[in-house]
């Protein structure tokens, strides 16, 4: 009986040697966050997201496993980031056609908004006394995961902070679009489209696509061009200041 | 195999974007690069590969879930900035509350009108 215990006890750290169980954690909390926030009439302060990452963060503290075992298992899922980069291709090459008719006020705003997203949020924190590092994982919290990464490493960024930032963001700017282009009396679904990409990235364009397809397209247009923008000028704008 | 095969394609343009990474010392994420380069594959054949779009569309809806593992780490790793809290909500929530503002402001100021077809939210308002 005592033997069956111990090998019962031992069975959460087996089930991490391989990649299965992170994996299979993953999916299944994701799953249950949609079921829940179904459930909770879409609450738009906590996405999905959110309340699946509190799952997992649960159930990795519950058992008798470390965020390393998970993270090995979960790195495994995040190798798809790479291949889904390439696959924005298709939405972009889609909206060439809208990018083509509308190139002059696009190419004169949406530097500049992609600037300001990362401008303000640096500018704040740096003046609030945050060191380089957090400057680094805060910088591209308007991109879109993939490439945020990627960047947040090419600047010594934490991993997990920008993990965080990108979420917070996400969740803010859909918030914030909604709320101002209210107040604004906004109703050109292109421009809520842009405003969403430009800013709340994957999360955004995700919460446009509900909204209507001209949104959801411009969104999606947005999130590339703010990605390719941000991620050919921000390291070299960086490496100019450090 | 239709999935198989724009799976095969999309990862031959992630090592083709590698690759140009590599060899010209680009500052990008090689994604980036492959994601640019199958974009101009697709304008100089004037068309979408099938088997590209057929896969692109889950592994587009998956971003969202990509996004999730990274974010569980935070709740480890949360002492770590224990005193940097302050700073780093405010710049996140009040950065983008601002910059949502100004792209708004700037968007309307400088996007043409709307004409009729293009606009079925604003339809709802017409008398």
């Amino acid at each position: 009986m005592n033997d069956w215990l111990a090998r019962l006890s031992q069975l959460p750290q087996q089930w991490f040697e391989s990649p299965i169980a992170a994996i299979a954690l993953t999916l299944g909390a994701y799953f249950f966050g949609i079921r829940l926030f179904k459930l909770m009439r879409r609450p738009i302060w906590c996405p999905p997201m959110l309340i699946a990452a509190i799952v997992i963060a649960a159930v990795v503290a519950s058992l008798p496993i470390g965020i390393d075992d998970y993270n090995r298992g979960a790195s495994w899922l995040m190798l798809l980031l790479g291949p889904a980069t390439v696959a924005l291709a298709v939405p972009l090459y889609q909206q060439l056609p809208q990018i083509r008719a509308l190139w002059k006020p696009i190419l004169m705003t949406l530097p500049l908004s992609a600037t300001l997203a990362a401008c303000y949020a640096v500018i704040i924190a740096a003046i609030m006394g945050a060191p380089k590092d957090v400057l680094a994982s805060l910088a591209p919290k308007s991109v879109t995961s993939p490439i945020a990464l990627g960047l947040a490493e090419e600047l010594g960024g934490s991993r997990a902070l920008l993990m965080g930032a990108l979420l917070t963001t996400g969740i803010t700017a859909i918030f914030g679009v909604e709320w101002l282009s209210r107040i604004l009396r906004i109703r050109d679904p292109r421009l809520i489209g842009l405003a969403l990409g430009i800013n709340g990235h994957a999360l955004g364009t995700v919460r446009a696509f509900e909204l209507g397809t001209v949104a959801g397209a411009f969104a999606s247009l947005g999130m590339s061009l703010t990605g390719a923008f941000t991620a050919i000028v921000l390291p070299l704008v960086w490496h100019f200041f450090y | 195999m239709s999935v198989l095969r724009g799976f095969l394609w999309l990862l031959a343009f992630l090592l083709l974007g590698q690759t140009f990474v590599r060899l010209f010392h680009i500052p990008m994420p090689s994604g980036v690069i492959g994601m640019l380069l199958l974009t101009l594959w697709f304008g100089y054949r004037g068309r979408m590969n099938p088997d590209v779009v057929h896969v692109s569309q889950p592994l587009i809806a998956m971003l969202a879930l990509l996004i999730m593992p990274g974010v569980v780490e935070i709740f480890f790793v949360a002492d770590q900035f224990a005193d940097q809290w302050a700073a780093i909500l405010t710049a996140l929530i009040v950065g983008t509350l601002l910059s949502v503002l100004s792209s708004l402001l700037l968007m309307r100021r400088y996007l043409p009108e709307n004409d009729e077809a293009a606009n079925p939210l604003g339809s709802v308002d017409h008398e």
